[in-house]
């Protein structure tokens, strides 16, 4: 294959590393590798901005000696500048304090998995993206002259990346992923939309339709015409996939973090094994889907990831690992370190799924005497505490079982984990964003401000 | 290496620009007694940008080789030449001062190697933690930028440039019961180590940022409503970036901003003249040189109260059909340049803050950037405030907590009815988002003027 021997070189160039960073008087050392094209096609306010293209290749270096850490990274692979950074890292852990949690981890079977390269994506060039992007934006403006593109972008990513440390850990994955992403509002003489933004992503290059995904969108912003001002009311809220990231995702991501409980900064701290949301809530964290955005074969220190269920009808199964927070609650990482070869790793999720529900889209809807849908938010959440509060775009008005109206000026607020035990419905409808797979929530006692 | 880029943008059809950035970023981050990280990242390449036919094409490479170079030059006017058959607004470049020579930004002199900065914030942190009983939280963040860049430009930019641009973080959080209250300091410099260090003293800053939380425990909240307040520098940059400098962005004019087609109407009151200047020395907003290649100057955007200019880049420029003052900035080698905001601020006026002070019968004193805030393109904002005292019958007051300041910019400029002589430019710790960062600076004199002020009970 004509990728392979690139990838070889990732690997040998941090294996060779590794056995440097030994000599120099590390105990241990880790080499993190990443090399990356990107091709892009930028629009706005329906035309053309700037097509680009990124070549990047790059180290992160982490050595441990007498149990202190010392991390640097270069992009420049110049025998020079790899031994600045070599020695760069050595004296920063010289000057660390000891911390007997730095531990790097021992070689585990990675299965690849399928579907998360695509060779097609060897042979784009700009023209290519350009061409793409082009299919959304006129799609959308095909679909109704009333709509404008504020902003639309087509990119393709490649990357090789490759890890090695000193206890025998060895591997390396590639992976492509095309995305098609577009803000967009409508306009009618004076009256114009709130603004919308809708999404395509794939690992495949035939997986994603741009025609499809510009007609969506243009949908949205023709169907937010004509908006009105709505009283204010406590209710029930339909978030729907798009809003669900910050409103469902972050929230749950944040609080399961080993990181922010061990810190003290997460709600679900010793609540393992406990009820922490609705009975309603399953979230399973799965970086072994074929051809999904979110999956991997091993996470940023080299460990395999697997399946986990974050909530079991509610229940609180897990917490998201790496190697130094496992180590400190005398666990194994479950493979949920996250960053590139620029930084230390962190902790984040993979590909997060909410697990559908039994109720249809319409049936949530026509059991709502009074409600909103909220189809984006945009306004602040507390991770740590919870509370929110924003001004919801996109928003439609329910009234007596039915979407009456799109509205305006309408701000919602309140605590998410809170509203987390009053989720009293998700759909069977699950639409997949990026690494999410999101059906739409039922809150009810949100605070919902009109005018 | 300014041959090397020269040499690989030959033969390239209309016009080139090659910059070679290279960046060696170090962040020390302290918290809650243990050193959480320590990271230096190199991260060096060219960006190259390419106007043929009206259209822009943009290609970033870590291979900067002479080959590497050629190629990227190669990909990029292929990429705008395809585009220009899509791109129906044809973008055209102004006439511009272009920068030639070495622009060395501050020079820096005995910078302390990295085993001494981390001594340095672990210092602080311990001292942070042992502050007071009360702390539950503790953080001292350091980052330091150090920049080297190479622009080139088909029709005659030839600059050297080299910059460096630290900044320190405190933030403490202490509890008593369920009650939790925060104090921070932040401030950054164009400079060095010591430069920082001269801008405020560390010690001072964590004691303050302790004493600051501690006292907000005991702190009452005010009653919501429109108030004559006193604006220390600091929350005038905040009014001045965010609220004003936005707006007054060309890419955002264009976009129908608040300022669109208002060049020579009255704005603010007679007392404000607000610039932005990329020369100033030791602002963390410094840029002698921008990411085009074009010679930084003063621009006056409201004089004596009149709207006279909006900040371009040589594009925007070009459609206004005015000159760039360099407000192009890149953050990487990998971002191309956009309009962005250097050191924005409003020039100090005769007043003294004692009897700013006094002219106010019921009003606050505020100071600082607290948490939370936005602002957009009509200029309305909302921003949270870090220290807020009363003031009854021209005298000042108790701490008061949760407040917010809103309202929209300019009907805030036109209410200032007092200037002091007072300047600093004091918001140089953070970064300016506008689909990529940038180090910014900005600030001001005190200034006494109606803003809504959000509090706890309405």
């Amino acid at each position: 294959m004509s990728g392979e021997g690139r990838v070889m070189k990732g690997l040998e160039i941090s294996e060779e590393l590794v056995r440097r960073a030994k000599a120099m008087g590390a105990d241990e050392a880790e080499v993190y590798y990443l090399k990356a094209r990107k091709l892009e096609a930028v629009f706005e306010k329906n035309d053309l901005q700037v097509p680009k293209g990124d070549s990047y290749e790059g180290v992160g270096i982490r050595v441990i000696r007498r149990s202190r850490q010392g991390f640097a990274a270069t992009n420049v692979l110049s025998g020079e500048t790899l031994d600045d950074t070599l020695a760069a890292a050595l004296a920063i852990a010289e000057a660390s304090p000891v911390d007997t949690n730095h531990v790097l981890p021992d070689p585990a079977e990675a299965r690849p998995v399928p579907g998360i390269y695509d060779e097609a994506s060897e042979r784009l060039v700009l023209e290519d993206v350009l061409d793409l992007g082009r299919r959304f934006v006129e799609a959308a403006r095909a679909y109704d002259s009333r709509v404008t593109i504020d902003s639309a972008s087509f990119a393709a990513h490649i990357s090789e990346r490759a890890i090695a440390n000193s206890k025998g850990v060895r591997l390396s994955e590639r992976a492509s992923s095309f995305v098609c992403v577009g803000m967009a509002f409508a306009r009618d003489g004076d009256d114009i939309s709130s603004f919308d933004a809708e999404y395509s992503g794939s690992c495949a290059l035939a997986g994603i339709d741009p025609e499809a995904c510009g007609r969506r969108l243009a949908d949205k912003v023709v169907k937010a015409l004509g908006a009105i001002t709505i009283p204010s009311f406590k209710g029930s809220v339909i978030v729907t996939p798009y809003a669900g990231d910050e409103l469902i995702v972050q929230p749950i991501a944040f609080s399961s973090s080993a990181e922010n409980v061990q810190n003290g900064r997460s709600k679900w701290a010793g609540k393992l094994g406990s009820t922490v949301t609705s009975p309603l809530l399953s979230v399973t964290d799965d970086p072994r889907i074929p051809a999904a955005l979110g999956s991997a074969s091993f996470d940023r220190e080299g460990v395999p990831p697997e399946p986990i269920e974050l909530l079991k009808d509610g229940v609180l199964g897990h917490y998201l690992y790496n190697c130094y927070t496992a180590r400190k609650d005398g666990v194994r990482s479950n493979g949920r370190a996250t960053g590139t070869d620029q930084t230390t790793p962190g902790i984040g999720s993979t590909n997060f799924v909410v697990a559908p529900g039994q109720t249809s889209l319409d049936e949530m809807i026509r059991a709502i005497p009074k409600g909103l849908i909220v189809n984006r938010f945009s306004g602040n959440l507390d991770p740590v505490s919870g509370d929110f509060s924003g001004v919801v775009k996109g928003g439609h008005y329910i009234e007596n079982g039915e979407i009456a109206k799109p509205v305006k000026e309408v701000m919602i607020a309140g605590n998410i984990y809170e509203l987390f035990a009053h989720i009293v419905a998700v759909s069977r409808e699950v639409v997949t964003i990026g690494e999410m797979r999101l059906p739409y929530i039922q809150l009810e006692g949100v605070s919902v401000t009109g005018k | 290496m300014l041959d090397l880029l020269k040499s690989a943008m030959m033969g390239a059809p209309g016009y080139t620009e090659i910059r070679y950035h290279r960046r060696v970023q170090t962040a020390i981050d302290a918290r809650n007694g243990t050193l959480k990280r320590v990271e230096r990242r190199t991260l060096a390449g060219a960006g190259v940008r390419c106007l043929v036919d009206g259209c822009w094409g943009f290609v970033s490479t870590t291979d900067v080789t002479s080959e590497g170079l050629r190629k990227a030059v190669i990909e990029a006017s292929d990429a705008a030449r395809a585009g220009a058959r899509l791109r129906r607004d044809k973008a055209r470049l102004a006439p511009a001062r272009l920068g030639k020579g070495e622009f060395v930004y501050q020079a820096c002199v005995d910078e302390p190697g990295i085993a001494e900065k981390i001594q340095v914030v672990l210092k602080a942190e311990q001292r942070m933690r042992e502050a007071s009983p009360l702390v539950v939280g503790s953080i001292v963040v350091y980052t330091e930028y150090a920049d080297e860049k190479f622009i080139v430009t088909s029709d005659g930019a030839e600059a050297h440039i080299v910059d460096r641009k630290p900044s320190f973080h405190v933030f403490a959080t202490v509890g008593r019961g369920d009650e939790r209250e925060t104090g921070a300091k932040a401030w950054g410099v164009t400079g060095g180590w010591n430069d920082l260090m001269k801008k405020r003293d560390l010690d001072k800053m964590v004691d303050e940022a302790v004493a600051l939380a501690v006292r907000k425990l005991d702190a009452g909240y005010a009653k919501g409503g429109q108030y004559t307040v006193i604006l220390d520098p600091q929350l005038v940059g905040v009014l001045s970036h965010e609220a004003i400098g936005h707006t007054v962005e060309a890419d955002f004019v264009q976009s129908g901003s608040v300022v669109k087609g208002k060049i020579g109407e009255k704005v603010a009151s007679d007392l404000v003249t607000l610039v932005d200047d990329g020369t100033m020395p030791g602002a963390a907003g410094m840029v002698l040189v921008d990411d085009e290649g074009v010679l930084a100057e003063r621009t006056v955007i409201i004089e004596r109260g009149v709207l006279r200019n909006y900040l371009h880049s040589r594009e925007s420029a070009a459609a206004f059909d005015t000159v760039p003052r360099g407000n192009a900035r890149a953050f990487t080698y990998r971002d191309e340049p956009i309009i962005r905001m250097t050191n924005t601020f409003i020039l100090p006026g005769d007043s003294r803050l004692e009897d700013m002070i006094a002219g106010i019968e019921h009003g606050f004193f505020l100071r600082e950037m607290g948490q939370g805030g936005q602002a957009d393109s009509t200029a309305e904002f909302m921003f949270g405030v870090s220290e807020a005292y009363r003031i009854e019958h021209g005298r000042i007051g108790e701490l008061v907590k949760g407040i917010t300041i809103s309202g929209q910019a300019f009907d805030v400029l036109k209410s200032v009815d007092a200037v002091s002589s007072d300047f600093e430019l004091d918001l140089g710790s953070g970064h300016c988002g506008k689909w990529q960062p940038a180090k910014v600076d900005a600030g001001g004199p005190y200034l006494r003027c109606r803003v809504t002020i959000g509090g706890r009970h309405e």
